[in-house]
């Protein structure tokens, strides 16, 4: 900015903002830290909180803003050098396989569960999996838009994937991936969760579950792979320390295999594409489509009314972090219904759930603050919304096609609702989540 | 059994444990293994402004970066400092978006009529 900057960030931010700090170099940069939360504080508690003392440096705060504004600098605040990040060993020291099972957690580097080691002949075996050399760079991840971004190689990915317990036909998955620069573990206050969704002949070829449990934990390639991706997520895209790079109040179970699992796509009915063929590739391409979101419900109920109305009913209630967007993953068994209920194809049936949900009173209202004073100056319709009453359904849809929020401009809208098909067919079930498609790339170009 | 003969199969034990890949490392060897981790990049450190060694008739922008509910402590922050450093123009102002969009128009305002900026961040 070019200006003298004081940063004001809650407490429970120090380690991040410390870091961040350091990491966009700018070690010495003027914070006041301040109680935490900040968040519904009345102004006599604002008060109260800045006639007090920064609860970290134990300062008066208000003096310390002042301060940092205003002092001249010392000597390392005008540095403007490069502070390099030390050399990179390719092999850790040798130890005891004990030692170094407790070394990778206690360095936070696996997801708390027994790792198996990436010995060198392990690794070798792995890189078999790809033609690929060991040290092309696969590509960058950070764990959230403001923070820095580490490369990794093929090499890197393969010892990711050793640990995971991952076989080397499921090499050109993981790599696909990770060279999207996707982590699993997105760092924000909120508890991302993410899902993998493969498409493609390669989903036979390393023998993935798209049948009965196939979202749960009873094969090894949706398993591994989805282990995989946490670990590379941590080890190679720098996410998952906690209070830095990690700052998921209460973590998300999901984040543990990623939801990684196939589209059943030869059951799907006759006129719905597979997912990645609605995305614009080829159906003997294999593809691996990465979804964002929060959280999943798992639904059968059994009502008079049309399975399609059950669905956008549930949507229209369905309420977590992420109100815009939503993904439907429905038993084969369930397509087939609707389909002979008058849905040619999935995005028909996705464009009805758009189109037909609406909103529950107390969700719209909360989140269109501008409508609600407009609805109570009387202006239409949202005069005639409120009179339906507060917690009434108001006919407006929140699943609204728009481009990706901060997406560069140019961007085309994003599809708000996705439909995919999984399962096994032993009853009318379907679940439902705020997840939204990020991305789709191809597996076969890390053969 | 002959000791000749214990050693004939414990040698096609090992050989055949061998060819099939089972062997590991007893508890206490000492194995290696690679290095998990990714390329971290080079930090570029940035010369942080001159201060001006006295904010009297200096103009601070308070930047709300519009965490959700937070407005009363952002306003607060504004009404605190004017109360306890009168001498100073504190001015509050929100950027656009939410804490990961940039806002350049924002901060060539600020630089162009400022002379320090205040940037809250957090819940």
């Amino acid at each position: 900015m070019g200006v003298p900057t004081v940063s004001m960030v809650t407490m429970a931010f120090d380690e991040l903002a410390t870091s961040t700090a350091f990491k966009k170099g700018m070690p010495g940069l003027r914070v006041t830290m301040t109680p935490h939360p900040i968040t519904g504080r009345t102004t006599e508690e604002s008060n109260a909180y800045l006639q007090g003392n920064d609860p970290v440096s134990g300062k008066p705060m208000l003096e310390q803003i002042v301060a940092g504004l205003r002092d001249k600098l010392a000597a390392q605040d005008k540095h403007a050098g490069v502070i390099e990040r030390g050399e990179r060993p390719r092999f850790l020291p040798p130890d005891t396989e004990d030692n170094l099972q407790q070394m990778f957690h206690d360095h936070l580097w696996t997801d708390g569960l027994p790792i198996i080691m990436p010995t060198e002949e392990r690794v070798q075996a792995m890189l078999k999996g790809t033609s690929h050399a060991p040290d092309e760079i696969v590509g960058e991840m950070r764990p959230s838009g403001p923070h820095e971004a580490w490369k990794f190689t093929v090499e890197m990915v393969a010892t990711n994937a050793v640990m995971a317990g991952a076989k080397p036909e499921y090499l050109p998955v993981l790599l696909a991936i990770a060279a999207t620069g996707q982590t699993s573990l997105f760092s924000s206050t909120s508890s991302f969760a993410r899902m993998a969704v493969v498409n493609g002949p390669i989903r036979d070829e390393i023998q993935m579950n798209s049948s009965i449990g196939a979202l749960g934990p009873f094969n090894q390639a949706n398993a591994a792979i989805g282990r995989a991706w946490t670990l590379i997520s941590k080890n190679l895209g720098g996410s998952g320390l906690p209070g830095s790079t990690y700052l998921g109040s209460t973590g998300n179970p999901l984040n543990y295999g990623n939801m990684t699992f196939p589209e059943a796509e030869e059951n799907l009915p006759e006129g719905w594409e597979p997912l990645h063929v609605q995305k614009g590739f080829k159906k003997d391409e294999s593809v691996v489509s990465i979804f964002s979101g929060w959280s999943f419900n798992t639904i059968a109920w059994f009502s008079p009314l049309p399975l399609q109305d059950v669905i956008k009913n549930w949507l229209t209630h369905f309420f977590s972090f992420g109100v815009g967007s939503a993904t439907i993953i429905v038993d084969p068994i369930v397509a087939v219904e609707l389909k002979n209920n008058g849905f040619a194809t999935k995005q028909q049936f996705a464009d009805y759930l758009i189109e037909k949900s609406a909103n529950p009173g107390w969700l719209y209202w909360s989140t269109h603050q501008d409508e609600y004073k407009k609805a109570k100056e009387g202006v239409e319709p949202f005069a005639t919304y409120l009179k339906l009453g507060e917690t009434a359904e108001i006919p407006v849809t929140r699943y609204v096609r728009m481009p990706p929020r901060g997406a560069p401009a140019g961007t085309p809208p994003r599809n708000p609702i996705e439909v995919l098909a999984v399962g096994g067919g032993t009853n009318l079930y379907w679940s439902g989540g705020d997840f939204s498609h990020v991305v789709s790339t191809s597996i076969d170009k890390w053969r | 059994m002959k000791s000749g003969n214990l050693w004939l199969v414990n040698a096609v034990m090992f050989i055949s444990a061998l060819l099939a890949g089972t062997v590991t490392a007893a508890p206490n060897d000492k194995i290696t293994v690679l290095n998990p981790r990714g390329i971290m990049p080079a930090i570029q450190q940035i010369p942080m402004a001159e201060r001006p060694g006295s904010l009297d008739g200096k103009t601070i922008y308070i930047v709300d970066t519009k965490f959700a509910n937070t407005k009363l402590f952002v306003n607060a922050v504004r009404d605190n400092l004017a109360a306890a450093y009168p001498k100073t123009t504190w001015i509050g102002i929100d950027k656009i978006g939410g804490y990961m969009q940039d806002d350049p128009a924002l901060w060539a305002e600020i630089k162009a009529k400022g002379h320090g900026a205040i940037v809250l961040l957090g819940h």
